[in-house]
């Protein structure tokens, strides 16, 4: 399996006037395709934290020590910044100089944002803006970085003849990989996006096969205005829009131009919403966040996410708020997704009984650091550091002979002087000398299965 | 035989929808016609999705709240309640009214009612504005005490370092604000608090939904030392059901507004009756991957309270509902009209409109001569499996022009005792006449 | 047991930061990082120890009559600023520098006067109707609605031809101008704390309306509304000055800004700097605590507090 995002010693630390709170302490990870990785760990251990730097979304009072590193699909991009290395960061340290930092690296990988990582926030509420409609916000995000999508869409839709629609209808018919043959198809005729639409199509549970085929047939569309035809092709072939960009200004044209895509947005939209099972989704999209329940706002801020197709995906506590039957529905949507287009997950929560529903690995996180990181039947039934233990101790099970849970004595350190050595030795069980001086290292148990405690190891 | 602390006959609470002035007819049903009785010593728990009015229930019971109708009894002696049920089946109002005036809780007012207080208390999910943020943390939890007439303002300041202690914290917390502790740390301090006066009966409502798995387990284990300590009847109101499960004696589940299932928790937890707990249990998410599942999936959203669907509440989305589950006309004039209209709109030529002629009957007009009925009849038949409103179609009547579409008529379901002692308010546990 | 154990802990409630004295700690740093606070702090400050020296040190600054203005009619036609008059004179040979060392002290009680009366009246019937509601919040807000609707200038004024002149007057008036915007304010910040899950853990815990009112919902509202008074302060002493300089206050010989400005009025042409100075007065103290406000705002924010 192939790596797509490695993390190398991350190192974050946030700049407050009560103190430096160091966050993460030199984070080891690594996300491989198509995986739904699941990290663990108490409030305040860095998950989130973690997801906004891969994300690159830190707030401007972060900063990341120099050394980290940051490889999203073979790229490095922590550095070609000038970060401050560790000792420097004291007293007299330049908050002004860090923010700017902060803020070339949010800007440059703006591109990427979205597109190749995406992220879905702790907080459903926060994270859509209340005063716009749902399929507008989709459409946003699916304008910042796929018009070019958008456009080909469009044309294809008006590129289409009779004669491809017939044969569209014989590939859907006899193919057995109607998807691969699609794909070939619209590669063939130069009809790029047309496969998109029917596929989503063909993937509608609610439809009678004749209905299906009727509503391939009416993807045919009538040419548009020249204007609007020319600056459909700008954008498809990724072509500066110079002259456009200033008719765009002028409400009337705007109609025309930019009105187009946005509609091809909002069709897009419906095709997301439905597919994460959202029903009535071409009304959904006309509504705003406060008319959908819990549930909706969580899948409506995943269709957010995965507007633009995205590599990865960072999903921040998304059932916290929900119960059980809603949670239950997200949590088979990602294993669907995780199947269909071989997205990578990263699913941060504090509940393992979630993470075991849904997880191919799981990374357990404490004061910044990972401990513990392996398959997820290892995690679960021989599980290795004693937080681990712990934490898996602590949830209550069902089972007709009531166990009693055990806590973990003692609560998390205080992230602006971490104690020394191993940051779980003052609550750990099991502590030895070691323990209190020095930092374990990473060790590869079992195959996969890395642990960072000193009970293991020589 | 234990007491009973909290007894609750018919308790309704509905709160009025709209603005001060334009206020409207309309009500949101949060809590329809609950019975519930506790005994002492014992831990109920109350489960069910968001907005099903298990907060509304938890501060109906102590009054935190007035109840719209119904009747509460708080600590009375056992002869009353048996007494009062008695009265309650024969409908012998004049008793029943007696007994209210003398020993409702709803009666009591005033100073009578603040010195109660000291009976009762809640300790609510949110820890973060639970707390004043501008108190002290020994002042949060002298507050009751003091208000209560429970001790005097100098006891308090005594029994503040204790019940710090019996909380798991050091007394030099006494001397701080709520944003200086951690979220666990307030709920030991909200918990403090809710003990403060030695109640009897105290509601818990999500006291761990807002913490850490590590730190939940610490604060109801402590939850368990205290209640055994002081010997307190607790209401655990809760989503997560694991955590119920593990804190309760008996579990109610509520749907909508209503009690649907209540009983001894393992009779719950493993072998559920009403269709709702059955899959609420199935999508409970356990710590044992690769385990087999067999999950209910529920389709639809969860019902409004305002205009809460007729007969069993859960009937748009339970997948066994049969004929006289609640479907009225309008529900099954939407799916009808769908599959005129849309689905199988290439066979349906001559329709011209789908009108409800009342709550039990839906009307389509034709034109000319088809043979729609035929054509319908086989259609519905044909899709029954999927929308099972279709099921409380009675008959399919030809009038002229028009085709009548007959609905059996809908039982409302009541609590009904299934063998093992479970009360299910599901029709399919009713007693066959 | 339990008295050993109370026994500690004040002790160590006394060997540690008093944590009061932690929150006020915190409350200055920030308040004074932010240099445009300190510097509207700074000015504020400024024109109150003029108010405190011509009160009660007039001597130490020079001044000998705080109480009234000194005419100087060998030279009734405004001067420009010179050596000898720093800011000049204006009509009736008055030093402009003496002037205004002297007038700000009315100016200043007078608007604090009013915001803090008005505030009073406001704080009170606004916590009252948030927390009550009903048929008395009712009323309450149709009645500030009618004072919002009419300019508050005008309704002074209106006022005032009523009242007759005085500066006792002027100040009477706008304190009626000004409670409403207290009111609504009061309420706002009522209704939004009532919401707050620690006032019902307040009320299951049998605590009385009273003591939730002082105990619970007072100590929160009132933060934000020294914030809004400090940011008013500034509009009213404008205000108040206007009013004053229209011909409110009584023509007696009194020190004030207002009524100052308008004595350079007749030589506007060719003497600006007579209105200009005590204009700027003015509007220097409107701009410095209004910049004092928003850094106090930053200080009750929960916000910047926890970062
Ligand atoms: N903007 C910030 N400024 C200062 N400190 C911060 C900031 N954001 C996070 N921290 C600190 O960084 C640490 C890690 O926080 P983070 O939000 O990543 O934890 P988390 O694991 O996501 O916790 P939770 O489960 O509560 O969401 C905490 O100690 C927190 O106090
Ligand atoms: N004061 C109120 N005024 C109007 N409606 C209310 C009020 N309190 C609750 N409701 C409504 O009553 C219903 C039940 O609310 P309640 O808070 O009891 O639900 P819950 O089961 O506790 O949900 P959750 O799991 O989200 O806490 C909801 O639809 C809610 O909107
Ligand atoms: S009564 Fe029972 S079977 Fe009928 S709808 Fe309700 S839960 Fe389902
Ligand atoms: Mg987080
Ligand atoms: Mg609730």
């Amino acid at each position: 399996m192939s790596e797509i995002l490695t993390i190398n010693n991350l190192k974050v630390w946030f700049h407050t006037r009560r103190g430096t709170f160091k966050a993460l302490n030199g984070v080891n990870l690594n996300l491989r395709k198509g995986e739904v990785l699941g990290l663990a760990g108490e409030s305040g251990s860095g998950k989130s934290t973690l997801g906004l730097s891969i994300m690159a979304l830190l707030p401007s009072n972060a900063i990341i020590v120099r050394g980290s590193k940051i490889i999203l699909k073979n790229r490095d991009y922590l550095k070609y910044f000038e970060l401050f290395p560790e000792e420097k960061i004291d007293r007299k340290f330049k908050i002004k100089k860090n923010q700017k930092i902060m803020k070339h690296i949010r800007d440059f990988l703006a591109k990427i944002r979205g597109k190749e990582v995406s992220m879905v926030f702790q907080e459903p509420m926060t994270a859509l803006n209340p005063l716009l409609q749902i399929g507008y916000q989709i459409t946003e995000a699916l304008l910042a970085h796929s018009s070019i999508n958008l456009a080909k869409r469009i044309l294809s839709r008006i590129n289409l003849t009779e004669d491809d629609v017939r044969e569209i209808l014989k590939i859907v018919k006899s193919s057995k990989n109607v998807e691969k043959d699609l794909n070939e198809f619209s590669k063939l005729k130069k009809l790029d996006g047309i496969e998109d639409q029917v596929l989503y199509i063909l993937n509608r549970k609610d439809l009678s096969t004749i209905r299906k085929e009727r509503m391939i047939y009416s993807l045919k569309e009538k040419m548009k205005n020249p204007l609007t035809m020319s600056y459909l092709k700008k954008i498809a072939e990724n072509k500066s829009i110079g002259i456009y960009r200033f008719l765009n200004r002028i409400p009337i044209l705007k109609r025309y131009l930019k009105g187009v895509l946005i509609k091809e947005g909002y069709r897009k939209a419906i095709e997301l919403l439905a597919m994460l099972n959202i029903p009535h989704a071409e009304k959904v999209v006309y509504m705003y966040p406060h008319e959908l329940s819990g549930g909706m706002r969580q899948r409506v801020s995943i269709a957010i996410a995965l507007a633009n197709n995205p590599d990865i995906i960072i999903l921040d506590e998304p059932t916290s708020a929900l119960d059980v039957i809603v949670q239950y529905q997200i949590l088979q949507l990602i294993s669907e997704l995780k199947y269909k287009l071989n997205i990578s997950f990263i699913f941060i929560s504090h509940d393992l009984s979630v993470l075991a529903e849904v997880c191919d690995r799981i990374a357990i996180m404490y004061g910044g650091r990972i401990v513990e990181i392996g398959p997820i039947d290892k995690i679960f039934y021989e599980s290795l550091h004693p937080y681990t233990k712990g934490l898996l101790r602590a949830i209550p099970k069902i089972s007709k002979d009531i166990k009693t849970i055990e806590s973990i004595p003692g609560t998390v350190p205080d992230m602006r002087n971490p104690p020394n050595g191993c940051m779980f030795h003052p609550r750990c069980p099991y502590v030895m000398d070691v323990c209190r001086n020095k930092v374990p290292k990473s060790i590869e148990y079992s195959k996969d299965h890395f642990v960072e405690c000193f009970l293991y190891g020589e | 035989m234990a007491n009973v602390i909290i007894a609750a006959y018919n308790l309704k609470k509905y709160f009025p929808v709209g603005g001060f002035l334009f206020s409207s007819k309309q009500t949101i049903k949060a809590v329809d016609d609950v019975s519930i009785k506790i005994k002492e010593n014992e831990v109920v728990g109350l489960v069910g999705e968001t907005g099903c009015g298990k907060t509304t229930l938890g501060k109906l019971l102590i009054r935190l709240i007035e109840p719209t109708a119904g009747e509460i009894f708080f600590d009375v002696p056992e002869e009353i309640i048996v007494e009062y049920e008695e009265a309650l089946k024969n409908k012998d109002t004049k008793k029943i009214e007696k007994i209210s005036k003398r020993y409702s809780f709803l009666n009591k007012k005033g100073g009578e009612l603040r010195r109660m207080r000291r009976y009762m208390n809640i300790v609510f999910q949110d820890p973060y504005s639970s707390l004043n943020p501008r108190m002290l943390v020994k002042d949060i939890i002298a507050e009751p005490i003091i208000s209560t007439g429970y001790a005097s303002k100098k006891e308090a300041e005594e029994l503040v370092f204790k019940l710090l202690e019996e909380v798991g914290l050091t007394p030099e917390f006494a001397f701080r604000y709520p944003h200086e502790l951690s979220g666990g740390q307030r709920q030991r301090v909200a918990l403090a608090r809710g003990i403060s006066t030695l109640p009897k009966f105290l509601v818990l409502d999500e006291p761990t939904s807002a913490l850490d798995v590590s730190i939940q387990a610490q604060i109801l284990n402590l939850i368990n030392e205290i209640r055994k300590k002081y010997s307190i009847t607790i209401l655990f109101i809760s989503h997560n059901i694991s955590v119920v499960h593990y804190m309760s004696d008996r579990i109610a589940v509520m749907y909508a507004g209503k009690i649907v299932e209540e009983g001894y928790k393992n009779s719950i937890i493993f072998d559920p009756k009403h269709p709702y707990s059955k899959a609420l249990i199935s999508s409970i998410p356990r710590p044992e991957p690769m385990r087999e599942k067999i999950i209910i999936n529920l389709q639809g959203e969860i019902p409004n309270l305002i205009n809460p669907p007729k007969g069993c509440r859960f009937h748009p989305r339970c997948p066994v509902a049969f004929e006289e589950c609640g479907w009225t006309a309008d529900e099954v004039f939407q799916d009808i009209e769908y599959i005129i209209m849309r689905r199988y709109a290439e066979q349906f030529n001559g329709i011209k409109r789908i009108y409800i002629e009342d709550d039990f009957t839906i009307s389509v007009e034709y034109e000319g001569k088809n043979l729609i009925e035929e054509k319908l009849k086989e259609v519905l038949n044909k899709e029954k499996q999927e929308l099972r409103s279709l099921i409380s179609i009675k008959n399919i009547k030809s009038e002229s022009t028009k085709i009548k579409i007959e609905l059996y008529k809908f039982v409302e379901p009541e609590m009904y005792k299934s063998k093992d002692g479970i009360n299910v308010r599901c029709l399919l546990y009713r007693e066959k006449k | 047991m339990s008295k050993n154990i109370g026994l500690i802990g004040r002790r160590n409630y006394l060997l540690k930061q008093n944590p009061r004295i932690e929150e006020l700690k915190i409350s200055f740093k920030i308040f004074f990082t932010n240099p445009t606070a300190v510097a509207g702090f700074v000015i504020t400050l400024l024109y109150f120890i003029d108010i405190i020296l011509v009160q009660f040190f007039p001597s130490f600054i020079g001044i000998s009559d705080p109480n009234r203005y000194i005419y100087n009619f060998n030279n009734p036609v405004p001067l420009p600023p010179s050596s000898s008059h720093w800011c000049g004179t204006t009509a009736g040979g008055i030093d402009l520098c003496d002037a205004i060392i002297k007038s700000i002290r009315i100016d200043l009680i007078y608007s604090l006067f009013i915001v803090i009366v008005g505030a009073i009246i406001g704080l009170l019937l606004g916590l009252v109707s948030g927390y009550l509601g009903g048929i008395f919040d009712e009323i309450l807000m149709r009645i500030t609605d009618i004072f919002f609707s009419i300019p508050y200038l005008v309704l002074a004024i209106a006022i005032l031809f009523v009242l007759g002149v005085s500066l006792e007057n002027i100040a009477f008036s706008l304190i009626i101008v000004w409670w409403p915007l207290y009111a609504r304010y009061a309420r706002a910040q009522t209704l939004s704390i009532k919401q707050m899950t620690f006032i019902e853990s307040a009320k299951a815990s049998g605590t009385r309306d009273l003591m939730i009112m002082f105990k619970h919902i007072v100590p929160n509202v009132l933060p934000p509304i020294f914030v809004q008074i400090s940011l008013d302060l500034g509009t009213v002493v404008g205000v108040f000055a206007t009013l004053a300089f229209i011909g409110f206050s009584p023509t007696a010989n009194i020190p004030e800004l207002g009524y100052l400005t308008s004595l350079g009025l007749n030589y506007i042409s060719i003497a600006p700097w007579s209105v200009i100075i005590p204009g700027l007065v003015i509007t220097v103290f409107a701009l410095a605590v209004n910049l004092m406000g928003d850094g106090l705002r930053d200080v009750i924010d929960p916000k910047r507090r926890s970062v």
